[in-house]
């Protein structure tokens, strides 16, 4: 039953995403650059918060809980314990330098920033053709997941088909007049009310089944195997050690993220976003690993499926009913915040790197196209998401490992002047085709060495990365010139190697 | 300190990081480490732990690898130019 604070909330909540999105129409420039990238011109809370909510989704408060109450405490460490390093130093390792191009250059997003440094259009269209490939099953997958959370937590009340709708509907009030500066306010304040709820939500379960030590006990008499990672065939060490090349190194070439670091105003956002991530992935894991593994112990006996319902189920039997009401405003904040961001990215991508190539569109029109595509994107995955057809499902299960193999050409594009756009072409198309051929079943397991898919593909792009550039010509000196001119002033400015004085001191 | 001595303190980080992360050896210490805050197992607090870890491993690699543009990169000539599409 909706209380009347349950209403309040409701209307307080939807009154500041419209709000937002009418304000950001008014301050929003017509310029493709203004549209999708906010102008280049997010502070420090605005990237972070626009980083952290794009990456948070469903999984993180329903699907990982569900993990934590089969696998116990060793779950937080699976899936989230080498991203807490190695995400926020990708931001480094690849964010700077391309941030770093982005605004010598004009470059919005990946196809421009690759295509660019290997001066190659075909580059930048198999980069664009990857990048949508496995963009648009994560995004549908992001909307199934949400809606099935949305309509399990209303305990059926919200059936499947509206819940997807509400979902999508509610992204683009803000997202098609104001575009990534629309999503960024709503994602800090998404963020915001995510991290708000969730850390209120442990406290209030916590003191429902006893406080933190008493049910923590139960649990250290009940199921000790929850306590040790050693007994959990699924967190196996093999396993471990594969999971580490999947979704934590994948973050940075998600097409949405890459943009918003692209749309930094300067270096030191990046630097204190760095320093911020870490702890907020943590900390949000760490509420939802608690509760499910205290959810094996205040309702035990679920599995499977069954098991991914447990915060919904924690909420029903031991906290009122403003709870399901705040439940129900987490799930829609955390889907929405990823789904807008998918959605206008995949839109950016076809505007800023297909349109183009088919007819010449002024930065207005741009714009204009921008708002066009949004809707028809929306509408597109809205009915995918019914019809949830296999294909896409399929292609979903292995779209984070198909983003981490695209990573090796992106760190070998930065660093390496001697790769070059052969190299580069091989190393994004051979490991995709291996990683289908794996997932597809096409080869044998054994293939693989017992490690997961992603893992032999990553070190398969690496290799065919230098194998080929090397079997090629080198990039010309003008066009490595190009990109290593600008990081040698960057990186070698203070202090630069003996022989090299004088070059960098006349520049 | 040269570039390339930054860079391979940098890769020593990202190594000493990785290996923390996959410390099999350690997972014996599961159910030997009592809890921390009499609700924290070590297969948790562990990664508590490793989280500020990060947050100082990201702090020495801003400190001596990560330098802020010369003033004038994005002044020089020629601006910006035609993007590949």
């Amino acid at each position: 039953m909706i209380t009347t604070l349950g209403i309040i909330i409701i209307v307080l909540y939807f009154s500041v995403l419209i709000g937002i999105g009418i304000y950001g129409a008014r301050v929003s420039l017509k310029t493709r650059e203004d549209y999708f990238l906010a102008g280049r011109g997010l502070g420090s809370i605005a990237v972070f918060m626009a980083l952290f909510a794009s990456n948070i989704t469903a999984f993180t408060i329903i699907g990982h809980a569900g993990f934590s109450y089969e696998v116990g405490y060793g779950a937080y460490g699976y899936v989230i314990g080498w991203s807490i390093f190695i995400t926020p130093f990708t931001f480094y390792l690849v964010g700077y330098r391309s941030w770093l191009l982005g605004k010598r250059y004009g470059y919005a997003t990946q196809p421009q920033v690759f295509g660019g440094i290997f001066n190659s259009k075909l580059v930048a269209l198999i980069f664009l053709v990857l990048l949508l490939y496995y963009t648009l099953p994560y995004l549908v997958v992001s909307i199934i997941g949400g809606s099935l959370a949305f309509t399990t937590i209303s305990d059926g009340a919200v059936p499947y088909w509206i819940s997807s709708l509400v979902i999508i509907c509610i992204s683009l009030i803000y997202t098609i007049p104001a575009g990534l500066r629309g999503t960024v306010w709503t994602d800090i304040f998404q963020g915001t009310l995510f991290l708000a709820v969730a850390v209120l939500l442990l406290g209030a379960v916590a003191q429902a089944l006893g406080g933190f030590s008493a049910v923590t006990e139960r649990i250290v008499e009940a199921n000790p195997a929850m306590l040790q990672r050693g007994l959990s065939e699924q967190i196996a060490p093999i396993n471990w050690f594969s999971f580490s090349f999947i979704n934590s190194i994948a973050v940075i070439v998600f097409p949405q993220m890459f943009t918003r670091i692209l749309a930094a105003r300067q270096p030191g956002n990046l630097k204190r976003v760095s320093l911020y991530y870490p702890l907020a992935m943590a900390g949000i894991f760490a509420v939802s690993t608690l509760l499910g593994v205290w959810g094996s112990a205040a309702v035990p006996g679920l599995t499977g499926k069954d098991a991914d319902n447990i915060v919904p189920l924690l909420i029903h039997r031991f906290l009122s009913p403003t709870w399901m009401i705040l439940g129900l405003l987490v799930i829609l904040a955390v889907v929405k915040s990823s789904i807008d961001s998918q959605l206008l990215s995949f839109t950016h991508l076809v505007t800023d790197d297909l349109l183009p190539r088919l007819k010449r569109i002024s930065s207005s029109q741009a714009v204009l196209w921008g708002r066009i595509l949004l809707v028809i994107f929306a509408i597109a995955a809205y009915f995918i998401a019914l019809v949830r057809p296999a294909a896409i499902l399929s292609i979903a299960a292995f779209a984070f490992s198909g983003f981490s193999v695209m990573l090796p050409v992106m760190i070998g594009a930065l660093y390496w002047p001697r790769a070059n756009k052969y190299g580069a072409c091989a190393a994004l198309v051979f490991p995709a085709i291996m990683l289908h051929l794996w997932y597809l079943g096409v080869l044998p397991e054994w293939t693989t060495f017992g490690f997961m898919p992603v893992f032999p593909a990553f070190i398969l792009a690496i290799v065919t990365l230098i194998a080929v550039s090397y079997a090629t010509a080198p990039p010309p000196p003008e066009q490595r010139e190009k990109t290593f001119g600008i990081f040698d002033r960057v990186f070698k400015y203070e202090e630069p190697e003996a022989g090299e004085t004088a070059r960098v001191k006349s520049r | 300190m040269i570039f390339k001595v930054r860079l391979a303190l940098v890769a020593l980080i990202v190594l000493v990081m990785f290996v923390l992360h996959n410390s099999f050896w350690l997972w014996d210490l599961d159910s030997r480490v009592p809890l921390l805050f009499d609700f924290m197992p070590f297969a948790f607090s562990f990664y508590v732990g490793y989280a500020v870890l990060a947050v100082i491993a990201m702090k020495v690699i801003i400190a001596i690898a990560w330098p802020e543009p010369p003033a004038d990169l994005f002044q020089q000539a020629g601006e910006k130019e035609p993007v590949e599409k």
